[in-house]
């Protein structure tokens, strides 16, 4: 519900009305200059891109822009508002929309109540008597969700078991019923697929046709290039430069990102010798995975693609003992393994970098030594006692090798996701694998560390190894991967080859279309 | 939280000397990190000067070796809370298997050979061990309320044992180690000594000790990387039974009797040093040394509320109050806890 244009006195001829300015912002943190004296302008009816790689100042902006915190330095004006942003009220006041990365949705409420969330606390309707009654919060928040293609859900459907992508759009769906003037998507489509892009984007063109100023902060190149008219680049809290989307390319901006040109990608080979296949499934099923059946050979590198709730991550999880399995058979070189749990797949040479890196990937409390070694802790012990020399050394070896930053004595949790995916990688060849199963190996990993895992990945299948990767990337897969396979709910739909697929086959059939 | 960390890994045996910053700056912070993580250490120097200063026997060698027969038991005690609170766990059942297996230990011990009740001791406190291990390690349950409902059981054990009356041992040799010292330092003492140093082995520099850290910091990641979570538990609680045991048996040793009460609120204690020690009661970080000081600190309170004559009556809140004072003090050095907030903010 964008607002009512504020009288615009300061027009200019060729960007239109300025809806905000933001003017030699700095915001220190202890130790830290997250961003530099940065201006830019945001210009009603138009979609203003900020990119920039993991701790760029990015987010630090938003926050800025938000009134969740303070800037150290500079103000922020919004056109049509008094005074600074003191807080998130004060920046909902100003007419500031935030769609965040995790979407705010309470998960005891209804769909409705979801969609109204932000008119039960914004100032009209603090007073009781403003009360929205259930039967026309259904009916607003309805029309609402038609807005933005989520027209077949029910407003009473209570949102605790809604997916990740369906709960993103509930956010967006907030455009409609929040009176606002900016719009500030933060990172608002990375939890959701591909499958949601378009719906955004339709979001987005209706905003701008209303005049509102749309902020679209991303580091995914084939989104900013699709939604933005101008894109400014951040890299270490200083601005790098602002462009024109037609006045530039994808690897132009990603160059400004990290402050180097990036080479492409190299596809691995393929599969090495004309070996018998490593890894054999058959009649997998698992989670919302159902008879799912695929062979791996040598030095193959082989893509699982598929929205969120496909069934990916289950194959794999199920694959490696991380998780039951109902039915089906796993072969290791020939030879049937029965795994029960992790160290069952060890044994049998399987191993599964996780999706969820703070949660199960490494020790918070852990050195870089004692992550590195905590799953081939036998090589480096010797009736039980660890062996600190031989120890040591390898993990000398080993951050040489991955060039992970710190010390051996770093603890692992204080380095950044690139690096600490590094380690975890790198744990795992620790233990000798055949099979080496990658759950979204790249996931909030910034652009400049992507390389050096898509190169470790090549490496890993070049030595002979069978590489599985999940990811929500059509792009990615179609980078990296010899083989694909399409995933939709739960069943292989697919076997595409990467040389002669596209983005558009991938996102067509995981979305229930037929292969081209 | 950097110098906290350094400290950290400098006590653990890595030095963090590989910290960027240089020159008088990172070593005054090196300094006031070191401190800052063994405050442990000054407690206990103003505890012991307190005594000096409070009571004129107090450095006396009776009352040194009075303190170092006590302080081993509760040592024995607190080295097996220690090792539990590292996995995330809580034992409460530890004072009650010191009662258990002293009393078995001396009513069971017909005088042909010591070792016998020695074992005994340590079998009893590792059969409860066992009990408890199983039902944390591989059920599943809550270490507090299997070892609470332990910790009747084992204590109501003792009184059925006992039938309230203190059970004497069939020779007199039973005390023998209780009263041997070698050049004045009491055996018990020694023991306790060389079960710190093996503690600490275990703990740094094994397989199993890394597992018990893994597993105390996050039990999903320890299991994801292939590490035998339940063994290592059931391990755990298995040592901490056999440790408590140990120190059952020389508890009735120092006696001369089982007796029912024996060991009784000990796993107040226990808790008490392991936290004042730094032991982490989320899991996954703390170490020996410290703990051992943290057994100190209450060996001497302990001690000075027999010397100052403090009455039976009043010595259970005077020693619950002066816990409660003491972790008060140990907790006005965690400035760091707003610092590691800004620094998690800013990383996000």
């Amino acid at each position: 519900m964008p607002m009512p244009a504020v009288s615009a006195s300061s027009s200019e001829a060729t960007d239109g009305r300025i809806a905000f300015e933001i003017r030699d912002v700095s915001k220190r943190y202890p130790g830290v200059q997250a961003l530099d004296s940065v201006s830019l302008t945001g210009y009603a009816g138009q979609v203003l891109a900020i990119c920039g790689a993991n701790g760029a100042g990015k987010s630090t902006l938003a926050r800025l822009l938000a009134g969740m915190e303070q800037p150290s330095a500079g103000d922020i004006a919004v056109t049509g508002y008094d005074g600074p942003l003191r807080n998130p009220s004060a920046a909902v006041d100003a007419g500031i929309l935030l769609i965040h990365q995790e979407p705010v949705i309470v998960d005891d409420f209804t769909v409705a109540q979801n969609v109204l969330l932000q008119n039960i606390s914004s100032a009209g309707s603090r007073r009781p008597w403003n009360h929205v009654s259930p039967r026309r919060q259904l009916t607003a928040s309805r029309a609402a969700l038609a807005a933005v293609g989520l027209g077949r859900l029910d407003p009473a459907t209570p949102c605790r078991n809604i997916g990740p992508g369906v709960r993103q759009m509930i956010a967006m769906s907030r455009t409609q019923v929040v009176p606002h003037r900016v719009l500030l998507l933060d990172e608002a489509t990375a939890s959701a697929t591909e499958e949601y892009f378009e719906d955004i984007r339709a979001v987005v063109q209706r905003e701008c046709a209303a005049g509102v100023s749309v902020v679209f902060v991303s580091h995914r190149m084939p989104e900013v290039f699709a939604i933005a008219d101008r894109i400014a680049v951040l890299r270490d809290g200083r601005l790098i430069g602002v462009v024109r989307t037609e006045e530039t390319t994808p690897d132009e901006v990603i160059a400004m990102m990290i402050g180097r040109a990036m080479s492409a990608a190299r596809r691995p080979a393929g599969p090495v010798g004309d070996a018998g296949p490593v890894l054999e499934v058959a009649g997998l099923s698992s989670g919302s995975a159902t008879d799912i059946g695929f062979a791996v050979r040598p030095g193959e590198v082989l893509g699982l693609y598929g929205l969120i709730g496909a069934g990916r991550s289950s194959v794999l999880r199920a694959i490696s003992g991380n998780q039951g399995r109902t039915a089906g058979s796993v072969r290791v070189r020939g030879t049937e393994v029965h795994i029960a749990n992790p160290r069952d797949g060890i044994r049998a040479g399987i191993v599964y970098l996780t999706e969820h890196r703070a949660r199960e990937g490494y020790i918070k409390d852990f050195t870089n030594t004692e992550n590195l070694t905590l799953s081939a802790l036998g090589k480096f012990s010797r009736f039980g006692v660890i062996m600190r020399g031989r120890e040591q050394k390898r993990v000398a070896e080993l951050m040489r090798a991955f060039d992970v930053k710190g010390t051996r004595r770093t603890l692992t949790d204080t380095l950044s996701g690139g690096n600490v995916q590094k380690i975890c990688i790198a744990k795992w060849l620790e233990t000798q694998p055949d099979i080496v199963l990658l759950d979204e190996p790249t996931k909030g990993i910034d652009i400049g560390a992507r390389q050096r895992i898509y190169e470790a990945i090549a490496s890993v299948a070049a030595s002979g190894k069978g590489v599985v990767v999940v990811t929500s990337e059509a792009e990615e897969a179609l980078m990296i991967c010899t083989r694909i396979l399409v995933l939709k709910g739960g069943r292989v739909a697919a076997e595409l080859a990467p040389e002669s697929a596209s983005t558009d086959d991938l996102i067509r059939i995981s979305l229930g279309g037929a292969a081209a | 939280m950097t110098d906290v960390r350094a400290a950290e890994d400098a006590e653990r045996g890595r030095d963090g000397s590989e910290m960027p910053a240089a020159g008088p700056a990172a070593s005054w912070r090196a300094v006031t990190g070191w401190m800052g993580e063994h405050y442990s250490i000054f407690i206990l120097a103003l505890m012991i000067v307190v005594g000096s200063l409070t009571s004129s026997a107090f450095l006396g060698e009776r009352n040194l070796q009075n303190l170092g027969l006590q302080t081993s038991i509760y040592g024995f005690v607190t080295l097996a809370e220690f090792i539990v609170v590292l996995t995330r766990g809580i034992d409460i059942s530890v004072g009650s298997v010191v009662g258990l297996s002293g009393a078995l230990a001396a009513g069971l011990f017909s005088g042909s050979n010591v070792y016998l009740a020695l074992l005994i001791g340590i079998a009893v406190g590792a059969a409860v061990g066992i009990v408890n291990g199983y039902l944390v390690a591989f059920r599943g349950l809550e270490s507090f309320i299997v070892t609470l409902g332990m910790l009747s059981l084992a204590r109501g054990l003792v009184y059925v044992y006992t039938q309230g009356v203190p059970r004497s041992p069939h020779a007199a040799d039973f005390s023998n180690v209780a009263n041997t010292y070698i050049l004045g330092v009491p055996v018990e003492f020694l023991i306790w000594v060389v079960l710190i140093i093996v503690v600490s082995f275990v703990t740094r520099r094994t397989v199993f000790g890394r597992r018990v850290y893994a597993v105390g910091s996050n039990i999903d990641a320890a299991r994801a990387s292939g590490i035998p979570v339940r063994n290592t538990l059931f391990l755990v609680y298995l040592i901490a039974g056999a440790l408590s045991g140990l120190g059952g048996f020389l508890l009735a040793a120092q006696i001369g009797v089982g007796t029912p009460t024996a060991g009784n609120l000990y796993e107040l204690t226990a808790i008490a040093g392991v936290v004042i020690g730094g032991t982490r009661l989320a899991g996954g970080k703390g170490n020996v040394f410290n703990t051992v000081v943290g057994t100190l600190i209450f060996g001497v309170i302990n001690d000075l509320l027999v010397l100052l004559n403090v009455s039976t009556y009043e010595t259970e809140a005077v020693s619950g109050g002066l816990i409660i004072a003491v972790i008060f003090l140990a907790s006005l050095h965690v400035p760091s806890w707003r610092s590691r907030l800004t620094r998690k903010k800013e990383a996000g």
